[in-house]
């Protein structure tokens, strides 16, 4: 069973984090944390596997990651479950991602964790591997976004209407939205 | 896709379609915040924001709020927590927009915990959702229940969802996750799964036309078989001829399950996962096609890769691996065996870190089939290679556990050298457990004890602060059960405390050992006793307190071993920094031993600092240690430590003693196995109430001599555990029997014609024995003369625990034999039946009668009837000595008679026997002709059966 999936940049700033098994929220924190410096402290071409750490779990448990440029993929699974497996799983996970965002990137997680579940729950269910076939899944996922467009087509033209009147001529108010900086958002990403 | 995240610059940051501006710009504050401090302040404003929206009065409309909840999430996600906001959530689950529900679910399962009043209220949305006619909504509703998760949610839902599951209107995509969903609440709720025609409806989903729905379905029945292989059963074939579509189809058939040239293989590791619960099918039929899939399996690792991407590798070897491990757990068809013992074997020098890992960790079960454990060994150098060149501590870590899985008696001495020589290199997080294992191997498998303390005092060397108490006690407690390493060890430890520096631990085992045996090597000058003490002296200032405590013992030990150093001794002794300590307990050492030393005369001094008693026999604490240290044991591994076991006992159920001693010959030298302490002569005197010695009477002959020099030293190869009953007659404590998985230890009390004896049962191994079962029978030349009366125990014990069952009995008249003592228990599914005897024999109710010669011989004159007469003439079987006899003739539970009989060479005895209708007088003349190694025994009774049952009793011990 997979206890844990967490997410999480080479600062250890979390992007995802699902419990599958309920730990309070101080716990998740702390498991987080653990299970960075675990992780982040290995060279980039030794195995993808280490035993978990104490806090989730203990010798029964499997850390399996993946390191993806700026972001650790970590799911931490019993021994029910086959490391390949779970790797592949990983895999599939980003491949879909890659797909739903077009050429994924970090800022998608951070701008769309709503989203990311939404994939996420297509995959797996209460810990255990639902679905693997992309097709499958980018076919769900596509469903609920043409939901999703219905729903703003008819629902949110006005909506967003009458917010683009009440934002026009008000030059004071653009300014003070502060857009990233975007290079150097890439270059200290300091969370 | 190895590139996916490396696109990060060439993107803009996405805001948005459906305008969630707020969030957008939200998150970008975030992120441009400079500091912590800025952050938590930007959060709390935005948290203080949300919650007044919320308590406004103006009605946020389902857009509003869900822009909220998004906020809330993603701070939630920064760690902060979230107390507020939740009733919203809910709220928006009974909104008619799929987009705002989404996003309110998305927040319960994030947010929500099992014990929330929010539940019933939850419990309301997702039964309308669950009855939705979009398959989308009742996804929603049933990730919902899996999240949560609860009792309630079971009870609420236990109705609805196995229905889902069957009901051939159901959707794939909606079956898909009602598997998963009924599996979830199976773990929290067992009684949600309903019986009877249920069962056929749930594994005939093994062969649903949709891979998804067998791939959930086949997560659900897995956790089923475990709480009910017989009723499921039936899923076995059905697994079977599934497995053997997939295994057979070519990579186009399965189309889009098909990933990476390998057809579905995920679901192919799933089912492998689900047919190891079960044995090898019967059926002949599914038999076979099982194995042609193995087979299929391992011929497809040879083929050439379809394509070069990790990926395909991956998935491949996913089910190559399951395939292997499934052949490890029937451990049934040799040939597949050695076929997947050699795949490892090719693994362990690919490339690929992850394979080697792999390949290594799964080696170690196959090393515990007796059919692959040869075909395991032939690949040791290449996992000692392992160890020398991996980088990756994780694959090191799996070769340590290799080794030690591979260890036997013919490889040890090998792995334990490589092993001590990795440690010196090995990382720290490791050391420890290597430490441990090292002394394991180095204890179980030692044929010759000079080579274990070799071994152990090297470990010292090389990684002496990873040397756990655990540690250096238990090579302590071998060298003083052990007379024949005790001169070498003294040595040793002798040379090794010469070098310049040394670390604790040596001078503890130094300081001990010496203190105790360093009269064994005093006759050398160069280790005379000055040098000795010279020699330990010179550390004790750079030791700890603790340390010095145990050094001072040694010193006051020495008085008594070499008085010529007293005055030397009692100068330290006497010593500022000693006899005025800051270190009470030093203090008191000091004073205490230097009063000793002064006061009382060199009699009561060797009473006092005589040499310790061996130790009793337990569990090897280390292995305690170790099996402590890797904590709650997988099922793997515990599957490992049963096959271990039942390799090295090669037992299956234990019929009877010739059995039992043909095991115990098999693990002989086996210390961790075998009780093995050389009795001392106080210890049968002194009632400690310890469980002490077992085999007692093959080493009470030797005694140290104390000139310098060791007593010829007994083999060690020692008896069986069938040969301890032998020794009972002789005396009441000590362990009965012991094998790998129990220890049974005997303490007994006897007054008069009364008598209790405690059996303790002990479980040696780390999992339960269950239907524990012991039984006492009095059999036929006993019946009617003596009674027993058993206490009942609990059906079961505990890992590692010990259990106590009192039997009271009663001599009614004197008897021949031994009640039989069945123990009957259930060992990792094994029935194990142990057929011993209860150390009750006649002589326990002796009661020692003293008196003087003229008595003596005036009684032995009245008691010349023939009939009253038994007479035994035997050869001697182990040492004639005046001490070993005389603790026989004291432990058979009579007066020894001293300066009685005119030949000093001759030993005399005189006991009454209680029964409860009479009391029976009885006199003993041994003499021993050491010419002819042969004793004449002489036993006179008032009763006649008496005599000859005592007379029988007593030559045995001989």
């Amino acid at each position: 069973m997979i206890k844990a999936i967490l997410v999480f940049n080479n600062h250890g700033k979390p992007r995802l984090t699902k419990f599958y098994q309920y730990f309070n929220e101080e716990m998740q924190q702390q498991i987080i944390k653990e299970t960075f410096q675990l992780v982040s402290k290995r060279d980039d071409n030794v195995c993808n596997f280490l035993e978990g750490g104490s806090l989730i779990g203990g010798a029964d448990y499997k850390l399996i990651y993946r390191h993806y440029a700026t972001l650790y993929f970590v799911f931490c699974v019993d021994s029910s479950e086959s490391e390949l497996g779970i790797l592949d799983l990983i895999q599939v996970f980003v491949e879909t991602l890659d797909k739903c965002f077009e050429n994924v990137c970090e800022l998608d997680l951070i701008f769309h964790v709503d989203k990311v579940h939404y994939i996420l729950n297509e995959l797996v269910m209460g810990g255990m591997v639902l679905e693997t076939n992309m097709t499958e899944i980018i076919t769900r996922i596509d469903d609920q976004n043409k939901l999703e467009k219905q729903e703003a087509g008819l629902a949110a033209a006005p909506a967003r209407a009458v917010s683009a009147v009440k934002n026009m001529n008000l030059p004071q108010q653009i300014k003070d939205i502060k857009l990233p900086d975007l290079p150097a958002a890439i270059k200290d990403l300091k969370f | 896709m190895e590139e996916a995240f490396y696109r990060e610059a060439a993107k803009m940051p996405a805001v948005r379609g459906d305008g969630m501006r707020g969030l957008a710009v939200f998150i970008s504050d975030i992120r441009n915040c400079k500091s912590k401090e800025a952050e938590v302040k930007r959060i709390n404003k935005e948290l203080a924001n949300i919650r007044s929206k919320f308590k406004g009065d103006k009605t946020l409309d389902g857009y509003q709020k869900k822009k909220y909840v998004c906020k809330l999430l993603f701070i939630f996600l920064l760690g902060h927590d979230i107390d507020f906001g939740h009733m919203e959530a809910v709220n928006l689950l009974s909104s008619n927009k799929y987009t705002e529900k989404q996003i309110g679910y998305l927040f319960i399962s994030v947010l929500v915990n099992t014990n929330s009043d929010l539940i019933k209220l939850i419990v309301q949305s997702i039964k309308n959702d669950l009855s939705s006619r979009n398959p989308v909504h009742v996804n929603l509703a049933l990730q919902c229940i899996a999240n949560i998760g609860s009792k309630e949610m079971a009870d609420a839902f236990g109705n609805d969802i196995p229905k889902l599951l069957v009901s051939g209107e159901t959707m794939d995509v909606v079956k898909q996750s009602a598997a998963l969903c009924l599996l979830r609440l199976f773990r929290t709720t067992q009684e949600i799964i309903p019986g009877g025609e249920w069962t056929s409806r749930i594994i005939h989903l093994l062969n649903d036309q949709h891979m998804g729905v067998v791939t959930a379905a086949c997560s659900l029945i897995e956790a089923l078989v475990k709480k009910n292989p017989d009723e499921y059963k039936g899923c076995v074939s059905l697994a079977v001829s599934r497995l053997s579509r997939i295994v057979t189809a070519s990579y186009t058939d399965l189309q889009d399950y098909t990933y990476y040239f390998v057809p579905a293989p995920w679901l192919s590791v799933k089912l492998l996962r689900l047919l190891q619960h079960y044995p090898p099918p019967e059926d002949p039929g599914v038999r076979g096609r099982l194995n042609e899939c193995l087979d299929t399996i391992l011929n497809k690792a040879q083929e050439p890769p379809k394509s070069k991407k990790v990926q395909h590798s991956n998935a491949k070897n996913a089910v190559l691996f399951e395939a292997i491990s499934i052949i490890i757990h029937s451990d049934s068809e040799p040939n597949l065996l050695v076929r997947a013992c050699n795949q490892l074997g090719q693994f362990l020098s690919h490339r690929e870190t992850n394979l080697r890992y792999l390949a290594l960790e799964t080696m170690c079960l196959l090393a515990t089939s007796e059919f692959s454990h040869e075909a395991v060994k032939k690949h040791q150098e290449t996992v000692i290679n392992a160890l020398k060149t991996e980088r990756d501590v994780s694959v090191r870590q799996r070769a340590v556990d290799l080794l030690y899985a591979m260890c036997d008696r013919s490889n040890a001495e090998e792995i334990v050298q490589e092993m001590l020589n990795y440690l010196e290199t090995a990382d720290y997080s490791i050391r420890e457990e290597m430490v441990l294992k090292v002394a394991i191997l180095a204890e179980k498998y030692a044929q010759d004890y000079t080579w274990y303390v070799d071994v152990i005092l090297n470990l010292i060397r090389i990684a002496g602060d990873y040397v756990s108490e655990e540690v250096w006690y238990r090579v302590i407690q071998i060298v003083v059960n052990r007379e024949d390493v005790q001169g070498y060890a003294a040595k040793t430890v002798f040379e090794a405390l010469q070098a310049p520096a040394c670390h604790e631990n040596m001078v503890k085992v130094g300081g001990y050992i010496l203190g105790e045996f360093g009269n064994l090597i005093a006759g050398d000058s160069r280790s005379a006793p000055a040098v000795q003490f010279q020699l330990l002296h010179s550390k004790y200032h750079l030791c700890s307190a603790a340390t010095r405590a145990l050094l001072l013992t040694t010193y006051i030990k020495f008085i008594n071993l070499f008085p010529e150093i007293k005055s030397q001794i009692q100068d330290v002794l006497k010593s500022n920094s000693n006899l005025r300590s800051s270190d009470a307990e030093l203090q008191q050492r000091a004073s205490e031993y230097l009063h000793l030393s002064i006061t009382t005369t060199t009699d009561v001094l060797a009473t006092v600092l005589e040499e310790m008693p061996p130790f009793t026999e337990k569990e090897s604490s280390i292995l305690a240690v170790l099996k402590k240290k890797s904590g709650r044991m997988s099922a793997q591994e515990a599957q490992r430590e049963a096959r271990v076991q039942a390799r090295e006992n090669s037992t299956v159920p234990l019929p009877d003693k010739a059995q039992i001693a043909q095991l115990n010959n098999s693990t002989s030298a086996d210390l961790l196995g075998l009780s093995t302490p050389p009795a001392s002569q106080n210890s049968t005197q002194s009632n400690t109430g310890v469980l002490v010695d077992v085999l007692g009477d093959l080493y009470g002959g030797s005694t140290t001599t104390h000139n310098g020099t060791t007593t010829p030293a007994t083999t060690t190869s020692t008896a069986g555990a069938t040969d301890n009953i032998k020794k009972f007659v002789c005396k009441n404590n000590g362990v009965l029997y012991e094998n790998d998985i129990i220890q049974i230890g005997i303490k007994s009390e006897f007054r008069q014609n009364l008598g209790r004896i405690g059996v303790f049962y002990g479980n040696k191994t780390s999992m339960p024995l269950q239907g524990f079962l012991p039984t006492v029978s009095v059999g036929g030349t006993q019946q009617g003369k003596v009674t027993v009366q058993v206490k009942p125990v609990e059906p079961s014990i505990d890992a590692g625990a010990q259990v106590q069952q009192l039997v009271n009995c009663e001599c009614i008249e004197d008897f021949l034999g031994l009640p039989d003592l069945t123990v009957s228990f259930t060992y990792g599914n094994v029935p194990q039946r142990l057929a011993l005897h209860l150390p009750l024999s006649c002589n326990k109710f002796f009661e020692p009668t003293d008196m003087n010669g003229e008595s003596f011989f005036s009684r032995w004159k009245n008691l010349s009837a023939p009939s009253q007469e038994a007479q035994k003439i035997f050869k001697n079987a182990g040492p004639m000595e005046n001490a070993a006899i005389k603790t026989k003739l004291l432990g058979f539970g009579m007066q020894l008679l001293e300066g009685i009989d005119p030949n000093p060479e001759n030993f005399v005895c005189a006991a009454i026997i209680h029964t409860r209708t009479q009391q029976i007088g009885c006199l003993l003349r041994l003499e021993p002709n050491r010419q002819a190694q042969m004793y004449r025994l002489t036993i006179r009774a008032s009763k006649e059966s008496t005599a000859h049952i005592m007379a029988e009793l007593l030559a045995e011990q001989f």
